[in-house]
C-alpha cells in the first residue's frame, strides 16, 4: 500500500488512533513509522530527529519504540526468553532482565508463565506477551497495529487497560491502528482518519466522530462506507 | 543467551570436527608397520589370495600389505599415476607395453592359473568338451545370431577381458554391438553371476569360477564347457615401479613383496593356497616355459641373485637352473 | 534343501550381522568406526561449512543470489562418482593436489564426503531459513536487533531445520560409497568403511556378509537419527514438564 499526503503528527504523551478500512495504509504508516520501511520521499522526524540516515542510528531510534501487530509473532521458545528478547538486545544485565520481566509479566496478569513455550498459550495469553515483550523496554513510542482484532472481549478489555495504565503511569505515547472504531473512542485522544493512503482528517476523537469536517470521514465513522 | 547458545553450538561442532579430524590422523601414526598399496586385478582379491598372503607377508617385514580392487586396465593406468607402490596383473601385452614406457623396471611372471569357458546347462551352442576356444567362440556367435545364445563380456578392460578380446579377433568375429554380447562393465564375481542370470556364456578365471562354485552351490546353474587350451592360459606378472619417476612411492616395502612373491616361501604358499578342493593358482617364477610362455632368462637370474643377497631362498626349480650357470654360489645349498 | 531366492541371503545376513555384532569381530568394528570417523567429520565440516553458507543465502539479499541458490541445488545432487573421480585426479600423485600425499586416506574420504555433504547441508538450511515467518525475522527488527542478533534470533527459530540439514548431511555421507572407494582406496583396516565393504564382499559373492554390513549400516544411520531427534524433541519435553507445573488460570 502507498502512501501520500501522509502528513500527522503525534503529541508526546499522546494516544493517537488511526483509523481507516483494511488496505488503506495503516500497517504502512506504522512500518515506516518504526522505520522497518523507508520512504520514497519525505521525512519522519521522531523526537525531533530527523530519521533518515545509515543502520544505527535508525537502530538507535528504532530501540525507543515498540511494536505489537494483530498476530503476536512470538519466537518459539519459553514466555520469559519473547519477554526478555528486546531487553537482551539492548545488551541489559541478567539480573536486571530478570526483575524487568518480572515486573511485566505482573502487568500483564501472566506472572509464573515464565517458562511455558508460548506455542502452549492462548490466543489472548500470546498476545498480552507481545505486548509485554514491547512494553518492557519502555519505549517513547508503542506502535499497536490491530492488537485486539483477534481476540474475544475479555482479553479486549485486558489488552485495552495495560496500554491506558502505560500511557498514563508511563507517559507512553502511543499510536493505535484499529478498524474498530469503538475501540479508538475508548482510547485515542486524538484520531487520524486514513483511506487509500492519503490521510483525509485529523483532530480530536471528540470531533472526528461527532463533527467530522470532510464527508468521507462522515459516512465512514457512520458505518456507511462501502469498501 | 541466544547469542552463547548459538555460538556454544557452532564451538561444539568446530571442536567435535577437530577432535575427529585429530582422531583420524591419530589414527594413522599408531599404525607402526609400514602400508603397502598393492594395484591388482579383482581376481587375486575375489580368490582370496591376497588375503590369504597378507598375514605371511605381514609378519615377515612388519608390513601393513593392502590393495587396490581395479581391472588391469584401472590398475596400470592407477600405478602410472604414482598412486600404488606395486602391480600384480595379467595382461602380458599391456604389461610389457607398461614397462617400455618405463613406468617399470622389473617384470616377472609369478604365478598362472587358467581361463575356462563357461556356460548354461543345456549349453545351447554345444561347444562342451571342446579342445579350440576359438572354434568354440565361432560356434557360440553363430548360435547367436540365430538369438540361441548369449555371451555376457566382463566389458571393463581387465585382463580377462583383453584375453576374451584377443580369442575374438583371432576367431575373427566383431562381437562388440551385437544384440547377443552383452558388456557387463564389472568385475569377475560379478560377470559370473551375470552370465548365470542370462544363462549366457562367459570366460571366467577358474580361481573365480571355483570360488563362487563352492560358495553359490546348486545356484550356479552353469558349468565348465570348454579348458586346457592354451589361449585360455592366466598368466599373473608383478612389476616393480620405476622410483626415479615416482620417488614418494614405498619401494622398499615392494621391492620386498616383489621378493616374497618369487621366493620359495611365496611361491609354495601360492601352490597351497586352496578354495575347496581346488589349487587356484600355480607357482610359474622361473620356468614360463613350462607351458609354452618365453622364457625371462636374464630377469630370472637377476632375481634368484636377489633373494639369495636378501637371505631368501629362490624356489627349487629356479636353484637348479642357477646351479648350472653359476655353481660355486649354491653347490652348498641343493634342496 | 528349499530354495528361498533372495530372502535366504537376506535371512542369514540378519542372522550374520547379529553373531557380528555380539561377538564383537575386531575387523567388523573397525570398518564400522572408519565410517562413523569418516562421515562423522565430513558431516560435522559440512554443517559448520553449509549451515553459514544456506543461512547467509537465505538473509541476504545480494546481486547473483539467484544463480548461487541454482548452483547450490546443482551441488545437492553431484553424482558421488564424479566427485570420486575429480578427487582422484586432483589428489593423484601425479595431480595437481598430489603433494600433499592424501590419496587413499581416510582425510581424503572426508575430503569427498565433504564435497558431498556441505552443498546438502547449506540447501536444507538455506530453506529452513527461508522458511522462518518473515513477520517473525521483522519484529526481531523491530525489537532493535543488529544484523548479527537478527540472524542468531532466525538461525535459533530455525533450529529444528538445521538439525534436519545435519541429520540429512549425516544420511547422504554414511551412505555414500562412489567417491570414497575412489579416494579412500578401500585399503583393508584404514580406507575400508562399511559401503566400500559391502560392494567389495558383493563382488565377491558373499552376499549374507555383505547383508550383515548392510544391517550395521542401517542400524548405524537409525541410531544417529534416533539420538539427533531425541535432542529435537527435547526442548518440547522440558515443555509438558513446566506446563502441568506452572500452569496458573489467567484472572
Amino acid at each position: 500500500m502507498a502512501l501520500r499526503n501522509a502528513s500527522l503528527s503525534v503529541n508526546k504523551g499522546e494516544i493517537l488512533a488511526i483509523i481507516g478500512p483494511s488496505g488503506a495504509g495503516k500497517t504502512t504508516l506504522l512500518r515506516l513509522v518504526n522505520l522497518l520501511i523507508q520512504p520514497t520521499s519525505g521525512l519522519i522526524l521522531f523526537n525531533d530527529v530527523n530519521t533518515s540516515g545509515d543502520d544505527k542510528h535508525q537502530r538507535s531510534l528504532r530501540r525507543q519504540m515498540s511494536l505489537v501487530l494483530q498476530y503476536p509473532a512470538l519466537f518459539d521458545t519459553t514466555v520469559f526468553n519473547n519477554v526478555a528478547l528486546g531487553l537482551k538486545i539492548r545488551g541489559c544485565p541478567e539480573t536486571v532482565i530478570k526483575e524487568k520481566v518480572d515486573n511485566m509479566l505482573a502487568v500483564v496478569g501472566l506472572s509464573g508463565f515464565e517458562k511455558r513455550m508460548v506455542k502452549t498459550l492462548s490466543g489472548g495469553e500470546a498476545q498480552r506477551i507481545a505486548l509485554a515483550r514491547a512494553l518492557v523496554t519502555e519505549p517513547k513510542l508503542l506502535l499497536l497495529d490491530e492488537p485486539t482484532s483477534n481476540l474475544d472481549p475479555k482479553n479486549v478489555s485486558i489488552i485495552e487497560d495495560i496500554v491506558r495504565a502505560a500511557n498514563t503511569k508511563s507517559q507512553v505515547t502511543v499510536v493505535l491502528a484499529t478498524h474498530n472504531l469503538n475501540q479508538a473512542k475508548r482510547l485515542a485522544q486524538r484520531v487520524a482518519f486514513i483511506l487509500d493512503g492519503e490521510i483525509v482528517e485529523e483532530g480530536a476523537s471528540k470531533e472526528i466522530f461527532e463533527q467530522p469536517k470532510d464527508e468521507r470521514t462522515a459516512t465512514y465513522v457512520d458505518g456507511r462506507m462501502i469498501y | 543467551m541466544k547469542g552463547k547458545y548459538l555460538a556454544g553450538i557452532l564451538l561444539v561442532i568446530v571442536a567435535a570436527a577437530a577432535a575427529f579430524a585429530l582422531g583420524l590422523s591419530g589414527m594413522a601414526q599408531s599404525t607402526p608397520p609400514e602400508r603397502l598399496v598393492i594395484a591388482t586385478t579383482t581376481s587375486t582379491v575375489d580368490t582370496g589370495l591376497l588375503d590369504y598372503l597378507k598375514p605371511h607377508f605381514d609378519n615377515e617385514f612388519h608390513a601393513n600389505m593392502t590393495w587396490l580392487y581395479l581391472g588391469t586396465g584401472q590398475a596400470l593406468a592407477v600405478a602410472s599415476r604414482g598412486d600404488a607402490d606395486i602391480l600384480l596383473v595379467h595382461d602380458r601385452v599391456r604389461e610389457d607395453a607398461f614397462v617400455k614406457a618405463s613406468n617399470g623396471t622389473h617384470r616377472v611372471t609369478v604365478m598362472y592359473n587358467d581361463f575356462v569357458l563357461i556356460g548354461p546347462q543345456d549349453d545351447p551352442a554345444g561347444v562342451k568338451g571342446m579342445s579350440n576356444v576359438t572354434e568354440a567362440f565361432k560356434r557360440i556367435a553363430a548360435k547367436g545370431e540365430e538369438g540361441k545364445a548369449v555371451f555376457v563380456s566382463r566389458g571393463d578392460n581387465s585382463g580377462t577381458n583383453a584375453l576374451e578380446l584377443r580369442i575374438w579377433s583371432s576367431a575373427k568375429i566383431t562381437a562388440k554391438g551385437k544384440p547377443w554380447y552383452i558388456e557387463a562393465g564389472q568385475g569377475m564375481g560379478p560377470t559370473v553371476r551375470i552370465s548365470n542370470e542370462k544363462q549366457g556364456y562367459t570366460v571366467s578365471d577358474r580361481g573365480t569360477w571355483n570360488k563362487l562354485k563352492s560358495e553359490m552351490g546348486d545356484n550356479l546353474k552353469m558349468q565348465i564347457l570348454v579348458e586346457g587350451d592354451k589361449a585360455l592360459l592366466n598368466p599373473y606378472g608383478i612389476i616393480l615401479l620405476n622410483t626415479e619417476k615416482y620417488p614418494n612411492i614405498n619401494s622398499k616395502l615392494a621391492e620386498k613383496f616383489f621378493l616374497f612373491m618369487i621366493s620359495d616361501e611365496g611361491q609354495k604358499l601360492i601352490a597351497d593356497f586352496k578354495v575347496g578342493e581346488d589349487q587356484l593358482f600355480f607357482p610359474l617364477f622361473g620356468k614360463p616355459d613350462t607351458i609354452g610362455l618365453p622364457s625371462e632368462k636374464s630377469e630370472v637370474q637377476y632375481w634368484a641373485q636377489q633373494l639369495t643377497s636378501n637371505q631368501m631362498k629362490p624356489p627349487s626349480w629356479v636353484q637348479q637352473i642357477i646351479v648350472v650357470a653359476i655353481p660355486s654360489i649354491f653347490t652348498g645349498d641343493k634342496n | 534343501m528349499i530354495y528361498l531366492g533372495g530372502w535366504e541371503e537376506i535371512g542369514f545376513g540378519l542372522f550374520r550381522a547379529l553373531q557380528l555384532i555380539f561377538s564383537g569381530d575386531p575387523e567388523v568394528l573397525r570398518i564400522t568406526l572408519i565410517s562413523l570417523r569418516v562421515s562423522g567429520t565430513a558431516t560435522l565440516l559440512g554443517a559448520a561449512i553449509g549451515i553459514p553458507v544456506g543461512a547467509s543465502i537465505a538473509l541476504r539479499r545480494f546481486p547473483a543470489r539467484t544463480l548461487l541458490i541454482s548452483v547450490i541445488n546443482t551441488l545437492m545432487g553431484l553424482p558421488p562418482v564424479v566427485v570420486g573421480l575429480f578427487l582422484y585426479l586432483m589428489l593423484s600423485n601425479f595431480g595437481p593436489m598430489g603433494f600433499l600425499r592424501l590419496l587413499y586416506t581416510p582425510e581424503a574420504m572426508v575430503l569427498a564426503q565433504l564435497v558431498l555433504v556441505a552443498p546438502i547441508t547449506a540447501g536444507v538450511t538455506l530453506s529452513a531459513v527461508s522458511n522462518v515467518d518473515a513477520r517473525l525475522k521483522e519484529m526481531a527488527v523491530s525489537l532493535g536487533a543488529d544484523p548479527l542478533q537478527e540472524v542468531r534470533i532466525i538461525l535459533r527459530e530455525a533450529r529444528l531445520g538445521l538439525l534436519t540439514a545435519v541429520i540429512v548431511g549425516f544420511g547422504s555421507a554414511i551412505s555414500e560409497v562412489g567417491a570414497i572407494m575412489m579416494v579412500g582406496g578401500n585399503l583393508l583396516g584404514y580406507t575400508r568403511a562399511l559401503t566400500t565393504a559391502i560392494v567389495l564382499l558383493t563382488n565377491q559373492g558373499a552376499f549374507t556378509e555383505a547383508i550383515a554390513l548392510g544391517i550395521i549400516l542401517l542400524g548405524l544411520a537409525f541410531a544417529i537419527n534416533i539420538l539427533l531427534t531425541y535432542l529435537q524433541l527435547r526442548t518440547k519435553a522440558g515443555l509438558f514438564a513446566a506446563e502441568t507445573e506452572r500452569h496458573h488460570p489467567v484472572t
